[in-house]
């Protein structure tokens, strides 16, 4: 790729948000959507306030940390459950399956039961672990090669003779590096988005105790703002994955 | 075929022993791939071959004809569902797992996060033995990579990346190296020049070989038999035995004995291809 072509890229995304957020804008001053859409300028300056702002900045730390441990709960898990998948072949179907209806559950309908069993506050991480976790799942076995089918690689290693933990190590793991951080890069945003759904559910502290509060409450100022902080957080989780994700394609390719 | 009833094992093993120096055996073999719907497709038929120790034998023949289907069996990538396959008297996939094989196929299959120097270690790693330095460098060397160890394949030309994938295949200093199209993806002028390496480096090391090709010029080149077979099913039409002395430089290829020969193969490719 050249410079010029990247410089371009990057004005016409800057411009894309920038033609985004005039429009929400105009839509928020006119008052053509009602009066929960206020203008773009009346929440920045709603975040300018001090105290406003460091209630919701306190607010996305503890969605962040429940983010990050469900972030990580779930990538464990997937990594686990992929590598039983890998050592007993006759379970992957049922693993598979598995992995599927737990993730075509609603989130609304599991929410009493991990109410009772992990508790409210616990709940925003299990949330975020379950989206993440089946998306890495997903990844890691599409990487390690457990749908079946073989390259030219995997005979080279059979004509010389290779044992199974060699092959794993040699040619399964690092052949299966770009694709897990692929599901990484979604496994992230999704995670900040299930701690914030999973705040709903009663948790003490939170962008979504914040966005349940706000709505019950109308202030809309903080309900769009806390709603701008999760989108943020969001993006850029999805933002530091891709470039760790492009830096390991440049790497195993 | 007669068979001795003695202690049958398995069914990839030989009952009756192989000639006296034959370092690859197929005797009767024939391969059917069951198809959707209970149907099924006869690769091979009654293909007999055997290749004598320190032997370069070339298969060729037109697609689909199974030649490569033969060279999986050798490798013990395939099993035969009749007759038998011995490498060296026993079942093809003992030979690979003795890290005693090697084999290089139409893509290179180089590990693309590895360079070229530790590509051409991995069987040594694979084989958990130490590497041998000095036998990386010399092969690195024999196949004129020197200066490119540390390149990636991404970084090396398609010519340079099958030189790569053949020092592999050679490093562990197989007992039968198996080579299926490795200079089928690469243009004319390449690939005659990789044939003149191939059989300088052959030359050097003198491991029994079975090269597969559609291109009767690279067998005739190459091998001291060239196999030819004819498809659906595949078999055995013609052995022709290549009777040009050793070294062959590319005044070979200009001949008019060698063009003979290739005219020779060459009908009998065709005469069969033409449908009936």
């Amino acid at each position: 790729m050249t410079s010029p072509t990247r410089a371009r890229r990057t004005v016409l995304a800057v411009l894309g948000v920038v033609l985004l957020l005039a429009a929400a804008q105009v839509v928020g001053r006119t008052g053509v959507a009602g009066p929960s859409w206020p203008p773009m300028t009346d929440v920045v300056a709603y975040l300018l306030d001090e105290t406003r702002r460091a209630t919701v900045l306190r607010a996305a730390g503890a969605t962040v940390a429940s983010a990050a441990w469900g972030l990580l709960a779930g990538v464990l898990a997937a990594c686990a459950t992929a590598g039983v998948g890998l050592l007993l072949p006759p379970l992957r179907p049922g693993l598979d399956r598995l992995a599927a209806l737990l993730h075509a559950v609603p989130v609304i309908a599991l929410a009493p039961l991990l109410i009772t069993t992990v508790g409210r506050e616990s709940t925003p991480a299990v949330v975020a672990g379950l989206g993440a976790g089946f998306v890495v799942f997903v990844a890691v076995s599409s990487g390690l090669g457990l749908g079946g089918g073989t390259s030219t690689h995997d005979d080279v290693f059979t004509t010389f003779g290779a044992s199974r933990v060699r092959r794993l190590v040699r040619l399964q793991l690092p052949r299966a590096v770009p694709t897990l951080l692929d599901g990484l890069t979604l496994a992230a945003p999704a995670a900040v988005l299930g701690a914030t759904i999973g705040e709903w559910f009663g948790a003490p502290r939170g962008l979504g105790v914040l966005v349940v509060s706000a709505m019950q409450n109308f202030q809309v100022d903080l309900l769009w703002a806390a709603a701008a902080c999760a989108t943020v957080l969001s993006l850029l989780a999805y933002g530091v994955t891709t470039v760790a994700q492009r830096a390991a394609v440049r790497r195993v390719s | 075929m007669p068979r001795t009833t003695s202690d049958v094992t398995t069914p990839t093993l030989t009952l009756t022993p192989p000639p006296r120096g034959a370092a690859v055996a197929l005797d009767a073999v024939g391969k059917t791939f069951g198809l959707a719907r209970g149907r099924s497709v006869t690769a091979l038929q009654g293909v007999d071959l055997q290749v004598a120790d320190g032997e370069f034998v070339a298969i060729v023949g037109p697609s689909g004809c199974g030649k490569s289907t033969v060279l999986r069996m050798v490798a013990g990538l395939e099993a035969p569902t009749e007759g038998t396959v011995a490498v060296e008297g026993r079942a093809p996939g003992d030979l690979a797992r003795s890290h005693r094989l090697g084999v290089a196929f139409q893509e290179h299959a180089l590990l693309p996060w590895s360079n070229v120097w530790d590509n051409v270690a991995l069987p040594y790693r694979l084989a958990g033995r130490p590497v041998d330095r000095a036998r990386v460098d010399a092969l690195v060397e024999l196949v004129g990579l020197q200066g490119f160890e540390k390149a990636r394949p991404r970084q090396l030309s398609g010519g340079m990346r099958q030189r790569a994938a053949i020092a592999r295949a050679l490093v562990l200093h197989p007992d039968v190296l198996l080579l299926d199209e490795p200079f089928g993806a690469l243009d004319a002028v390449t690939r005659r020049r990789m044939n003149r390496e191939l059989a300088r480096i052959w030359a050097e090391e003198r491991i029994t070989t079975v090269l597969v090709t559609h291109d009767v010029e690279e067998a005739l080149f190459l091998a001291d038999r060239v196999v030819v077979m004819t498809g659906r099913p595949g078999t055995v039409r013609h052995v022709h035995e290549v009777a040009f002395a050793r070294p062959r430089g590319a005044e070979l290829t200009r001949s008019p004995e060698f063009h003979e020969a290739v005219d020779l193969l060459t009908g009998l490719l065709d005469a069969e291809s033409t449908p009936a």
